[in-house]
């Protein structure tokens, strides 16, 4: 090989990696470790302990509880976000008139600037407004409620009520995500050859048929992308929480993995411990992305060819 | 320009950017991170390199910089830059650096563990670093206590009784705890007045008091989803008047069924009727404290809240004019407690420590005595209108504060009579404890399962091999 290939490959493939390697796969490897070890985190001192901390993780019951959140928010946080989000794009794209081209509302364009606002706001701001919303007493959603007769909801706690917090929560973080995908879809519908409507529409298929029939199997790697990228939001929602609801919420009922490692780090002095939750946190994602691959090549998906 | 013919393909490169993800950790593997630290052993970190004397008693060299990092909270950072300007004007060849910080734990962990700590920190705020962790790594601070403050007489001999007591694990100071806190019942002299009420000495007279607050549209207490555990604060100390110091003892050492003395389960009763018959505010657990708190001290929608002292600082701009914050000492279970009504939950608060590996061990200490001295006392006094472990520094009107009055006449009344506890910031349980709390307030749970809930807690705590235990005797 030649040297100018060398620095070539050196430049475009060793420099990255090198950052890769120093940025990325240094500190997971470090992060496991150290959940091998009863490391404070105060210190440059500790032992090591074997595998203790997954053990007692597994009998933690507040831990488990806040595994049991997150899965919950990955299973509902995903899916809600994008059937709202597909409905509403296939709104703007193709559930117009139909008579002519096949075309969205009239009005589109702006119905699609107004979904995205949410998403310009940055997620701490959006958590801290809805708080502000939910406020038992201050609060606009109870005083809309009371004004409506509904006395019931006088100092109602949303975000403090076991049956209502997990709930309020998942609105929040759907709210503030459904504009993006919505312009997601949007983005890949337009892809979409028109001709492939026009026949559909010739051979009789109403809107909600071409829906499935057309656009659902046109879009399903992007459907795909969304929902990997929603888990992983599901998964973390450190910052939906930390402005909802920071100290896990009522019986801890939004309590999630990524708080209970803060928590264990920064209050308890138990990097050892955090440090095993973050290695359970980064396996259950790749667990949930290998999962949406494998339901989507089963059920037919283009990566199947 | 198409490269071809013998040349690295895709997939070898992949293969190898593989193999090299695996070995290059691999191979730094043996040397964690942590042995970054700087491990030489400094002998000399009792002394700072100058000559000792009365004047300079951690014989601090003549030049160099000491480095201060203090929580930025409800009392903010201007009275340490206060101090280092006094201590300037001694040690003028020294540098005084004074940096406010809200994130002690996180901002600090990192210097902790490469053995670069700052001189002196006020390790204090709901992101302070727990003391039990880092206790082996402090400084025992006797030596600033048995030293003379600026103004000539040892310092010991001007602190309030008890002053050393939160400061110190297993026998050893390490913290010195500047802020007098005083742990109450506050209340508007002025409401109480015009209704002519008095503020309750037991539980039972703060049910009675409930229903009469009712009866004008207002609920005898309230609380914030962050602060449910203020109410365990009054529990543990109306238990701890009602059933003396084994009640104490029993929840300093986590003893199972330290939660089930009898003392403890008259106040959680009590606590239980009040939030049954309708008079704690509901939708505390949905609310954020300081909203919860400006209910009651703007809106008056509740009579009492059980806080620290720095309720009055905290909520400064959100009282009510003529509001006349007071303060009184928790209520008692019974009429005949075992410790007198007038005795008193205080504890110094603001753990200020200073750290074995810190550069300047000596600048630490000396910014330390310098703020215990009358002049740097008194002026923290005057500006945060509350008093520091130095006796006498807050004249009789209190600065014209009814709250910082009160407290005055509380300490005098309480005599011998403080006491406090330390488990719960000891081993970090406040986070946990607030999820029981805030059911029960709530009306989720009833006593018992409060009980329960929080023996849990504390079983977990104590049966936990991994944590070092404090034994309080």
């Amino acid at each position: 090989m030649p040297l100018s290939r060398v620095i070539f490959i050196l430049i475009t493939l060793g420099l990255p990696f090198a950052f890769y390697a120093v940025f990325v796969l240094w500190p997971f490897v470090q992060a496991f470790v150290y959940s091998l070890t009863n490391w404070s985190g105060f210190s440059d001192q500790f032992e090591f302990v074997g595998l203790s901390n997954y053990t007692a993780l597994l009998k933690d019951d507040i831990f488990l509880k806040a595994v049991r959140n997150n899965l919950l928010l990955a299973l509902v946080v995903p899916f809600v976000t994008i059937v709202l989000a597909l409905a509403l794009a296939t709104m703007v794209t193709v559930g117009g008139s139909s008579t002519g081209a096949v075309r969205g509302l009239s009005r589109s364009s702006f119905y699609r600037i107004v979904s995205f606002f949410p998403y310009t706001i940055p997620a701490i701001v959006i958590g801290l407004i809805w708080s502000q919303m939910f406020d038992p007493s201050a609060g606009l959603v109870n005083a809309v409620l009371t004004g409506l007769g509904l006395d019931k909801f006088e100092s109602f706690a949303w975000l403090g009520e076991v049956s209502t917090a997990m709930p309020v929560t998942m609105f929040v973080i759907i709210w503030g995500f459904v504009g993006f995908y919505m312009v997601l879809f949007i983005a890949a519908i337009k892809g979409i050859p028109a001709e492939l409507y026009d026949a559909a529409r010739v051979d009789g298929a109403g809107r909600v048929r071409m829906t499935f029939m057309v656009t659902l199997p046109m879009v399903r790697d992007t459907i795909q992308t969304a929902y990997i990228y929603l888990g992983i939001l599901a998964l973390d929602a450190f910052v939906y929480m930390a402005a909802l609801n920071a100290s896990g919420g009522p019986q801890n009922s939004t309590l999630t993995m990524t708080q209970d490692l803060f928590n264990t780090a920064f209050k308890k002095g138990q990097f050892g411990m955090a440090s095993a939750m973050g290695v359970v946190l980064a396996l259950l994602t790749l667990l949930f992305a290998a999962i949406v691959f494998a339901v989507n090549r089963y059920t037919g998906g283009k990566d199947n060819r | 320009m198409t490269v071809r013919g013998n040349q690295v393909d895709r997939r070898s490169i992949l293969r190898i950017a593989m193999a090299g993800g695996v070995a290059i950790p691999a191979l730094t593997l043996a040397g964690c991170a942590t042995g970054g630290g700087d491990s030489s052993d400094d002998s000399s970190t009792s002394t700072g390199g100058g000559t000792k004397s009365d004047t300079n008693p951690f014989g601090l060299a003549d030049s160099g910089a000491v480095e201060a990092v203090i929580f930025n909270g409800g009392y903010g950072f201007d009275y340490v830059t206060f101090a280092a300007d006094v201590a300037k004007k001694n040690h003028s060849g020294v540098t005084f650096g004074v940096k406010p910080s809200t994130q002690i734990a996180q901002e600090l962990q990192p210097r902790f563990v490469g053995g670069n700590p700052p001189d002196l920190i006020d390790n204090s705020g709901a992101n302070s670093i727990g003391l039990n962790t880092i206790a082996d790594q402090l400084e025992d601070l006797s030596d600033v206590f048995e030293a003379k403050n600026l103004e000539g007489t040892t310092i010991k001999d001007t602190l309030y009784a008890g002053v050393e007591a939160p400061g110190t694990i297993n026998g050893k100071l390490v913290a010195i705890n500047y802020v007098q806190t005083i742990y109450a019942i506050w209340y508007s002299a002025s409401l109480f007045e015009a209704n002519g009420w008095t503020p309750p000495k037991t539980w039972d007279e703060a049910i009675k008091l409930g229903a009469d607050a009712k009866a004008k549209g207002k609920f005898l207490m309230l609380w914030g989803k962050e602060a449910a555990t203020y109410y365990q604060t009054l529990a543990i100390g109306s238990a701890i008047k009602e059933g003396g110091d084994e009640v104490r003892l029993a929840l300093e050492n986590l003893k199972p069924d330290c939660w089930s003395h009898a003392a403890v389960q008259g106040v959680f009763k009590a606590l239980e009727t009040i939030i049954k018959n309708g008079y704690m505010k509901p939708g505390g657990g949905g609310t954020q404290f300081t909203a919860a708190q400006a209910q009651w001290s703007n809106g008056q929608e509740a009579l009492l809240y059980p806080s620290g002292s720095w309720i009055e600082n905290e909520m400064k701009d959100q009282t009510k004019a003529d509001f006349k914050m007071t303060g009184v000492p928790e209520m008692t279970v019974s009429a005949s407690p075992k410790m007198p009504y007038e005795a008193l939950h205080s504890a110094a608060g603001e753990p200020f420590i200073v750290p074995s590996k810190a550069k300047n061990v000596a600048g630490g200490k000396e910014l330390l005595r310098t703020m215990l001295s009358k002049e740097a006392a008194t002026n923290f006094a005057k500006t945060k209108l509350a008093p520091t472990i130095v006796k006498d520094t807050v004249p009789e009107d209190g600065f014209g504060s009814t709250a910082l009055q009160s407290q005055g006449k509380m300490l005098k009344d309480a005599g011998d009579g403080v006491f406090t506890w330390n488990f719960v910031d000891n081993y970090g349980m406040n986070q946990d404890m607030l999820v029981p709390w805030n059911a029960f307030l709530s009306g989720q749970i009833d006593a018992a399962k409060l009980t329960a809930e929080l023996q849990k807690i504390t079983d977990k705590v104590a049966n936990d091999p991994q944590v070092k235990k404090v034994e309080v005797k």
